[in-house]
């Protein structure tokens, strides 16, 4: 008997070990940003120079003329971009930047799939709470393991899902508007509460398996499960936002 | 004595005026490209795109060129997703060059063929009307750039597995002046 306890509290035990080895990566990764800076935006450079233009074929950086930089162009010779005022540094390709950025866009991807996939055990999870709590004659109970089972699916692959968000690189630079403040600012809310929701849905699960009804902070367990299935959802619409269903256009 | 050194100094230079280099700025601009998806419409602006154009020998060659990463779409998420797949880091620029008669430049619609250069990748739009409005030096064109992106070998992004339409219009509106 206290074995089987004890092998139940172990199950979302491990789903918030896992949230807890992400978060405590998360302290050493939020200082982590890329050293690979994009090109600059153009300044008011009134300096000339020749330039060859962007190979329209090759996939390497465009090169530029080894005609000194202040050279204007010849008279009557088509615009360059160097008679815009463009610098070398700001026509010079960075496969270096280009590489960071694919690495951004492939975790990105990753953390979206998973973020979307993670919503079907939590909803789930929701939904198998409801043969999760006793009215009376509490014990040990299938419905209360299952939904304990469901609820650690779902916290490992939350933990999934926020280890490739943390682990993209940041670009330098980038001032964050739209959507993405929105989500970000959500993870206060479902972050803490994917780590309070299984902690307390095991002292409940704990009581409950001891005969007891579940009391204390325990009974928030649901209240907390609900308010961080909100924000998870919510999170995933405030990225998608705005959105303008327009299916019948699409080709 | 005097009127005749004029007069045939006159009738030397004359030949050689419509020669004479006519260099054109651009002022401002907004370039603004439209992205569709079934469940996103969205314009990407940028106001960094500078322009000079060039008239020699009757012809006159434009450029005008911005960098891809000036262009905002009023989200830093998507705009780095931009960024990433029409390749921006390795290839910053898009530039659109064109080359006009210099007698057209007057005219209320302009016919252009453009050669775009972006993401690593040249595509050429021919006859591209363009309309011009001129108030005196200064010449306020617009049109729209009939561009996709297959145009430039661009993946299409997606999402949630749809990809977004292959139809990505740049419209341009720029101000110029000659010097």
């Amino acid at each position: 008997m206290r074995m089987k306890i004890d092998l139940k509290i172990m199950r979302p035990a491990s789903g918030v070990a896992a949230l807890l080895f992400v978060l405590a990566h998360t302290v050493a990764l939020s200082a982590q940003v890329a050293s690979f800076t994009l090109p600059d935006a153009p300044t008011p450079n009134l300096l000339a120079f020749a330039d060859g233009q962007q190979s329209p074929t090759q996939a390497t950086p465009p090169a530029t003329s080894s005609s000194s930089p202040q050279t204007p162009s010849k008279t009557g010779a088509p615009p360059s971009l160097g008679d815009l005022g463009l610098s070398p540094e700001q026509i010079q390709g960075n496969a270096q930047a280009q590489a960071l950025l694919d690495k951004r866009t492939h975790m990105l991807k990753v953390h979206q799939r998973l973020g979307l996939l993670t919503t079907i055990p939590l909803a789930t999870t929701l939904f198998a709470s409801a043969g999760a709590p006793c009215n009376h004659n509490c014990g040990p109970s299938a419905g209360a393991d299952f939904h304990a089972a469901l609820g650690s699916v779902s916290v490992g692959m939350y933990a999934a899902t926020a280890y490739y968000a943390i682990r993209a690189p940041r670009i330098p630079g980038t001032e964050k508007k739209g959507a993405i403040r929105w989500h970000e600012a959500l993870i206060w809310i479902h972050g803490p509460g994917f780590i309070l929701t299984p902690i307390l849905g095991a002292m409940a699960l704990s009581q409950q398996d001891n005969g007891q009804k579940v009391h204390g902070i325990a009974a928030a367990h649901s209240a907390v499960a609900v308010t961080t299935f909100a924000a998870y959802g919510a999170s995933i619409v405030a990225v998608s936002w705005p959105i303008h269903v327009k299916f019948w256009e699409h080709q | 004595m005097k009127n005749r050194c004029l007069l045939v100094f006159m009738l030397l230079t004359l030949p050689a005026l419509p020669q004479a280099d006519r260099t054109w700025i651009l002022d401002q601009s907004t370039l603004t490209y439209h992205m569709s998806h079934p469940l996103h419409e969205v314009d990407g602006l940028s106001h960094a795109a500078k322009g000079k154009g060039v008239c020699h020998a009757g012809q006159c060659d434009f450029l005008l060129a911005a960098p891809v990463k000036s262009f905002d779409s009023g989200d830093s998420n998507r705009d780095l997703h931009m960024l990433q797949v029409t390749r921006g880091a390795q290839f910053p620029i898009v530039s659109v060059r064109l080359r006009l008669p210099e007698a057209n430049l007057a005219s209320p619609t302009l016919d252009c063929d453009l050669e775009v250069q972006f993401a690593g990748n040249t595509a050429h739009y021919s006859h591209v009307p363009f309309t011009q409005i001129v108030e005196g030096t200064v010449h306020h064109i617009t049109g729209t750039v009939p561009s996709t992106l297959t145009d430039f070998k661009i993946d299409p992004p997606s999402f949630f597995t749809v990809p977004i339409k292959n139809e990505i219009p740049v419209r341009v509106d720029a101000i110029w002046h000659p010097l």
